[in-house]
């Protein structure tokens, strides 16, 4: 007889989790969540194998169709980027989609009233537009945290559900409205205020490379900067950063503030380089789809605009794969949310090991 | 055209109206205070109740039978609490993040299996709602009668549940575990009673609970489901509970005040007062806020709520 009854595993969390274990916890998530969702597709009577194939047609089977997912990944990038300075501190601004309104809306208030004027005048009054409206509303969460103690994870949603009115109700019959108009939307806007394509015969515009140096500023920003230093200390411990003597609410507002600039230029991209006009239906969405990229990318730039591209390929693929297969679109969104449980269990579970031990 | 508002009729219904509307967020939040009593952050209300929304509908319309509806609504809150507790209780992992996932989840699974349950021309057909149900007797009080008790049975249910959430966390023995596991896990531990257990049961019946009020927002009152239809409302029972003390009679309290604004908002629109409808439905959110601007001291929640408890 063995001495089986006396022994039994049990989970540890492990004090020195490995970074290789994270990538294979990535893959692990991936691999699961392609399961489900083959599970979907079947349950919605199609053959996985011809929705994945159409899935990867649609977003990267033709030069076109690769220039369209960038276009679908130049926003997210953006509101990666802006969840990832602000959990980076451990603030948890939700609030990237609100800010995406406040930036695409605060940018059209301004350039609306430049029609006429050359481009270098327009554009970039365009993108700083999209940067204060952004900011602002992300500072209005930083004075409810920092002056009346409000949690911003409560302010930030509820700043969403309210500017979607306020957009509506510029828009509907109000001084924004199209004349004759019966759609919530704008009339098109300037030509001349249009950020500048980057090819002929793809939609990839000017936003997509603002994106990219964004990216690697942002970079710089978190690994070169003394703002950089205390982001990362706020993460790991901001009262322990208070005793140093550094003005915390100073800091969570700042870093609102930066998180609410990069969101309101995913409006901006939107407005001004896809529709051409301010629309609730052009800017939805985002925000949230923005957060899931952040995680998945492990909070560091270069991830984030990975893990864009491959939500940027998903959101474009889709269209395809709805025409082809008739599975519904939707389920894009449910894929997301998926892979990001499954990434995060994942995640969670390499801190743990199984060990056998002696019974008590 | 003020006038219009206050006369009796107009009163009695807004007051009706108030009472009918609070029982989502009623149901909602009693479920997320127990969970907080036992120190889990549930933010993962709103993608409950859209799917609690969702799988209620789309079994009553192919069973024919509301409360099989009002079943599988439950089940699925409780399921989806399930895995969350998994995530947050065992895992650990951040409970903000996890429920935001959730929520994600919530709102893309409905959309999504929406689309392919009703393809075709994109409409849902709609189904028979719950009928009011009055209460023999009590229902002939002028005034009070048409207001209390002329309601939907879920609505009978939700305001029942306040003084049995109040019975079970300060009067029984099970309640005072729950409490314990939110303000001293360890002296739980220390007593020989498992903290996890205690936290997945709370959890659990957060999110059926959540269901039942996705529920009664799809069968017992749309007769329909339509995608995002919560529309923030989990979140404003996670606000009802901060706002509330985290005790049930002041939840009440707050669950009705929310409720108000918003069929306020319905009987100016009946009335036709010339406030742009959008004013009207922002109210809520911008209450909220003005809600936990006043009640800026958290002495009163659960000392550990949100700090997972890991045994030394």
């Amino acid at each position: 007889m063995t001495d089986f009854n006396l022994v039994e595993w049990r989970f540890e969390r492990r004090l020195d989790p490995r970074p290789a274990a994270r990538i294979v916890a990535l893959a692990v998530a991936a691999a699961a969540a392609a399961l489900v969702c083959s599970l979907l597709f079947i349950a919605a009577g199609a053959s996985p194998r011809a929705a994945f194939a159409a899935l990867l047609q649609g977003s990267f089977g033709s030069l076109r169709a690769a220039g369209e997912t960038l276009v679908k990944a130049t926003p997210l990038i953006f509101t990666g980027l802006a969840a990832c300075v602000a959990f980076r501190a451990r603030i948890w601004n939700i609030g990237a989609e609100g800010q995406v309104f406040a930036g695409a809306m605060f940018a059209y208030w301004l350039q609306h009233n430049l029609t006429g004027f050359p481009p270098f005048v327009q554009i970039p009054v365009v993108i700083a537009g999209g940067i204060v409206g952004g900011a602002l509303y992300a500072g209005l969460a930083g004075v409810l945290k920092t002056r009346f103690s409000v949690d911003e994870v409560i302010s930030t949603v509820m700043l969403n559900y309210i500017i979607v009115y306020v957009l509506s109700l510029l828009l509907l019959r109000g001084p924004w409205s199209e004349a004759g108009g019966f759609f919530e939307q704008t009339p098109k806007v300037d030509p001349d205020s249009a950020l500048p394509l980057l090819f002929s015969g793809s939609r990839l515009h000017f936003g997509f490379l603002l994106a990219i140096v964004t990216a690697g500023l942002v970079q710089m920003l978190l690994t070169r900067t003394p703002l950089g230093y205390e982001i990362k200390a706020a993460g790991s411990n901001i009262r322990a950063l208070e005793v140093q003597g550094t003005n915390t609410r100073r800091l969570i507002l700042v870093v609102l503030l930066v998180s609410g600039a990069l969101a309101g230029l995913a409006g901006i991209t939107e407005v001004y380089g896809v529709h051409y006009r301010l629309k609730a239906g052009a800017i939805t969405g985002y925000g949230y789809s923005g957060i899931i990229v952040a995680i998945l990318g492990q909070l560091h730039p270069v991830g984030v605009v990975v893990a864009s591209v491959l939500f940027g390929a998903l959101l474009n693929g889709a269209t395809l794969m709805q025409i082809k297969t008739s599975v519904p679109s939707a389920l894009i969104y449910a894929i997301q949310a998926i892979l990001l449980l499954f990434f995060l269990a994942g995640w969670a579970a390499c801190n743990f090991r199984l060990r056998r031990v002696a019974r008590a | 055209m003020l006038d219009a508002l206050f006369q009796a009729a107009v009163l009695t219904s807004v007051a009706a109206a108030t009472i009918r509307i609070s029982t989502p967020l009623l149901l909602a939040s009693l479920g997320e205070l127990v969970a907080e009593r036992s120190g889990v952050y549930n933010m993962g209300l709103e993608g409950m109740m859209l799917m609690g929304a969702f799988t209620s509908y789309l079994a009553a319309y192919e069973s024919g039978s509301l409360w099989l509806g009002v079943l599988a609504a439950g089940l699925t809150g409780a399921l989806m609490a399930l895995v969350f507790a998994v995530l947050v209780i065992t895992l650990k992992i951040e409970q903000i993040v996890t429920g935001l996932a959730v929520n994600l989840l919530g709102a893309g699974l409905s959309t999504y299996w929406l689309r392919s349950a009703f393809a075709g021309d994109g409409k849902t057909p709609t189904i028979p709602f719950f009928a009011d149900v009055p209460v023999p007797g009590l229902s002939n009080i002028p005034v009070l009668g048409p207001i209390l008790f002329d309601q939907r049975m879920l609505t009978y249910i939700a305001f029942l549940m306040v003084p049995a959430v109040w019975l079970f966390l300060f009067r029984t023995r099970y309640g005072l575990i729950v409490r314990c596991a939110g303000d001293n896990p360890k002296a739980l531990d220390v007593k020989g009673v498992r903290v996890a257990p205690v936290q997945y049961a709370a959890v659990v019946f957060g999110g059926l609970m959540a269901g039942l009020a996705g529920a009664f927002l799809s069968v017992g009152q749309a007769a329909r489901f339509v995608p995002d239809m919560t529309n923030g409302r989990g979140w404003l029972a996670i606000i009802i509970v901060i706002a509330g003390l985290w005790r049930p009679y002041p939840i009440l309290v707050a669950a009705l005040v929310f409720s108000f604004l918003d069929a306020l908002q319905l009987q100016i629109q009946g009335v036709g007062i010339a406030i742009p409808y959008q004013f009207m439905l922002m109210m809520p959110y911008v209450a909220a806020i003005v809600a936990l601007m006043i009640r800026r001291s958290r002495a009163s929640a659960p000392a550990r709520l949100g700090v997972p408890y890991t045994r030394e």
